[in-house]
């Protein structure tokens, strides 16, 4: 069962409380801090008393423990059929490490057992040498904070080299690629990680703009609930940071907080779904969208 | 029955985070199904689980909780902390914890009865009022951990001696398991680990990330079991806002994935109709394994081949295609318009025609899927050909009632 206490928030927490109990350094300040820090606002309520009225016997009065070892547990079989399926993922060569326990464990699935369906074709080369090379190079710059200089080839094929502090990588699931997310000379960079084509560290700090806040913004639209509209939208934009409210029995309205950056994309989400949902806001978005349907009109569709 | 924060069934809890999170404009009256009781512990659970994630709305039906979740912060999935509450006894954590110390390497290796005797001696004799574990409580909770895999059970003669699985040395796999625990199905168990090994993750961020998936865990996992065993399965579904529950059998083929829209679905062989089929993991309450099936090759490997033409998930009406053909125009500085037709189409042909103008065809189960799609490429579609025209005259009416929704005058001209 992949739903057990083991795995629990509670289990976890104590075993922290243990730790520190078994080195002697578990204080009442310690006990509730851990319990706050790592468990449900709650806890504290449920999990305290348990253990210091030795309902579970654990800890006693004074704080101490008869555990004589810090709290650890082996891999469970369902953990090790995870860790062997991830292990089989082309994705996984990027990352440097084996599976190399058991090798009679039964991955928990393989690629025929389950399928991306709409995931986009020109994925990153994830089996390239020197993409892993470059991918490993930026992880490390990333836990080390350094910055490095790329050598990157543009979208239009310009080269350019490029001097930054890389601070992570984010990865669509849709597009299927990787992109380097950090601070430039001249504020933040956003490159593709498959048009990067070489990575060196570079020796002494240089000065990096400060990190730039997301650009945001927001959408606003309402919804007539025909075709089951209503659950295609909000599964749809379920990813976005988004607020809901009903109109009337048939008419919602929504508002979606979305990246400046991503606009052209949004505008071409929200087409999809035709005349389900009407932009009502802002006002430059209606004319993005006004425009693409008086360009389709133009068309003459036959 | 007092409120616990800690549950023993995630289903309950499963469907008021979808509603909070997915809808989020529901009043807790209309959570009719529910008794409101119900609702206020579920509602009060969730808070305490991603009480940073929650808002609330006072509107004239009354409050309305719903959960936001910028999922491309990349601070793993909240949704995972739901899923790390299942409830236990005393006896199941005190016993936890104390057989793990005493078989704290792989070497010791010791009979129930050693062990009920050390944790008493050594352990519980330590409090005021020792709780006394017998011996087949102690057996229970060991037999419970060998099929988790944690405990070895070996039998020397007569005896039978328990001693822990060898531990598993992680050191590197950090980036791994931070990026699959995101990324991978079941992707909660690599969350678990990283929990264990005290691991942080925050060198990766997500884009298009649907993390409601992490609710439907249990079910995924219950399926790639069944899959694995060659099993079928009865899934009970429901629908929302209804009591109504179905039970189907099924022969489980394959899980489906979006990560176009977030949805998941168990493509199958259903043995009520004998026809394949799909549902909705975000549908299915519980997963029943049966019987193995001897047809499951065979039918894995039906669905294999008619996967070129199944656009989304629907893949029976008898088995009859549908040809879908579209025109759209894209200048010489347009190229990107036509990489998005080669890298976005799932199956079917791109065809240059000269003049800027290019034919995508292709031939489905369902046109109709492919509709949100096409209309990707309104402000440039020129020529539309379904071979099922009751779609194509859906697709040009629902572009007309587009232009009347932003007051663009007449029609296509």
């Amino acid at each position: 069962m992949l739903f057990n206490e083991i795995y629990g928030v509670y289990y976890s927490t104590v075993a922290r409380i243990l730790e520190a109990a078994v080195d002697g350094e578990l204080t009442e300040d310690s006990l509730n801090k851990t319990v706050a820090d790592n468990a449900f606002p709650e806890s504290v309520l449920y999990m305290l008393p348990s253990l210091t009225d030795s309902e579970w016997q654990l800890l006693d009065e004074k704080l101490h423990t008869p555990l004589k070892n810090h709290p650890s547990m082996p891999l469970t079989l369902l953990e090790k059929r995870w860790l062997k399926a991830i292990s089989m993922d082309p994705r996984f060569r990027l990352f440097g490490v084996r599976y190399e326990w058991d090798e009679d464990v039964e991955p928990m699935f393989t690629e025929e057992d389950y399928l991306v369906f709409d995931k986009y074709s020109n994925g990153d080369p994830f089996d390239d040498k020197i993409y892993i090379r470059n991918f490993r190079s930026i992880m490390t710059a990333i836990t080390r904070k350094v910055p490095i200089r790329l050598a990157y080839k543009s979208r239009h094929n310009k080269r350019m080299v490029i001097t930054a502090l890389p601070e992570k990588l984010e990865y669509s699931e849709k597009d299927d690629k990787f992109r380097m997310l950090g601070r430039g000379k001249y504020g933040s960079v956003m490159l593709n990680l498959g048009r990067i084509r070489s990575v060196t560290f570079c020796d002494g700090l240089e000065p990096m703009a400060a990190s730039a806040e997301r650009r945001k913004d927001y959408l606003e639209l309402e919804l007539v609930n025909r075709r089951n509209a209503l659950d295609r939208v909000m599964m749809h934009f379920a990813h976005f940071e988004k607020e809901a409210e009903r109109i009337d029995k048939y008419r919602y309205r929504i508002r979606i907080f979305y990246d400046k950056d991503d606009e052209t994309e949004l505008v071409i989400r929200v087409l999809s779904f035709g005349p389900f949902i009407r932009v009502t806001g802002p006002d430059d978005l209606v004319v993005l969208i006004r425009k693409r349907l008086e360009m389709q009109k133009i068309c003459g569709l036959k | 029955m007092a409120y616990s924060e800690l549950i023993k069934n995630f289903e309950k809890v499963r469907s008021y985070m979808r509603d909070f999170y997915i809808f989020g404009f529901r009043s807790r009256e209309e959570f009719g199904r529910k008794s409101p009781r119900s609702y206020d512990d579920e509602r009060r659970r969730i808070e305490g689980y991603l009480q940073e994630y929650m808002g609330f709305h006072q509107t004239d039906a009354g409050k309305n909780v719903f959960i936001s979740v910028d999922s491309r912060n990349g601070r793993g999935n909240p949704f995972y902390r739901a899923l790390k509450t299942c409830s236990f006894t005393s006896g199941d954590i005190t016993l936890h914890f104390i057989i793990f110390d005493i078989l704290s390497s792989a070497d010791e290796k010791m009979t129930v009865s050693q062990l009920a005797d050390i944790i008493y001696e050594d352990y519980l004799s330590h409090f005021e009022a020792p709780v006394l574990y017998d011996i087949s409580t102690v057996r229970k909770k060991l037999d419970e951990y060998v099929k988790l895999g944690l405990i070895n059970k070996e039998k020397k003669g007569r005896e039978v001696f328990y001693s822990r699985c060898p531990d598993t040395d992680l050191t590197g796999w950090d980036d791994a398991l931070e990026f699959f625990s995101e990324t991978a199905p079941c992707g909660v168990v690599g969350s678990y680990i990283m929990d264990a090994e005290n691991a942080a993750g925050s060198r990766f961020a997500f884009k298009h990330h649907y993390i409601t998936q992490a609710l439907d865990s249990e079910i995924l996992y219950s399926l790639f079991e069944a899959m694995h065993e060659k099993a079928e399965v009865t899934v009970s579904t429901y629908r929302r806002d209804s009591n109504e529950e179905n039970l189907c059998l099924v022969v489980p083929l394959r899980i489906y994935i979006s990560v176009g829209n977030g949805r998941q679905y168990l493509m199958c062989y259903n043995k009520n109709y004998r026809c394949f089929d799909s549902f909705r993991l975000d549908h299915i309450k519980a997963v029943r394994a049966g019987e193995v099936s001897d047809e499951f090759d065979e039918l894995r490997e039906r669905l294999r081949e008619i996967g070129p033409n199944i656009w989304g998930v629907v893949c029976n009406r008898d088995h009859h295609l549908e040809h879908v053909e579209f025109v759209i125009r894209a200048s010489e500085k347009e190229a990107f318009i036509v990489e998005r037709l080669e890298r976005e189409k799932r199956s079917g042909e791109v065809e240059a025609l000269g003049g800027g103008l290019y034919r995508f065809s292709a031939d489905v189960f369902d046109t109709y899927e492919m509709v949100p799609w096409i209309r990707t490429f309104i402000c440039r579609i020129v020529e539309l050909d379904f071979s099922n025209s009751m779609v194509e005259s859906q697709f040009r009416s629902d572009i007309e009632a587009m232009y009347e929704l932003y007051d663009i005058p007449g029609g296509e001209e």
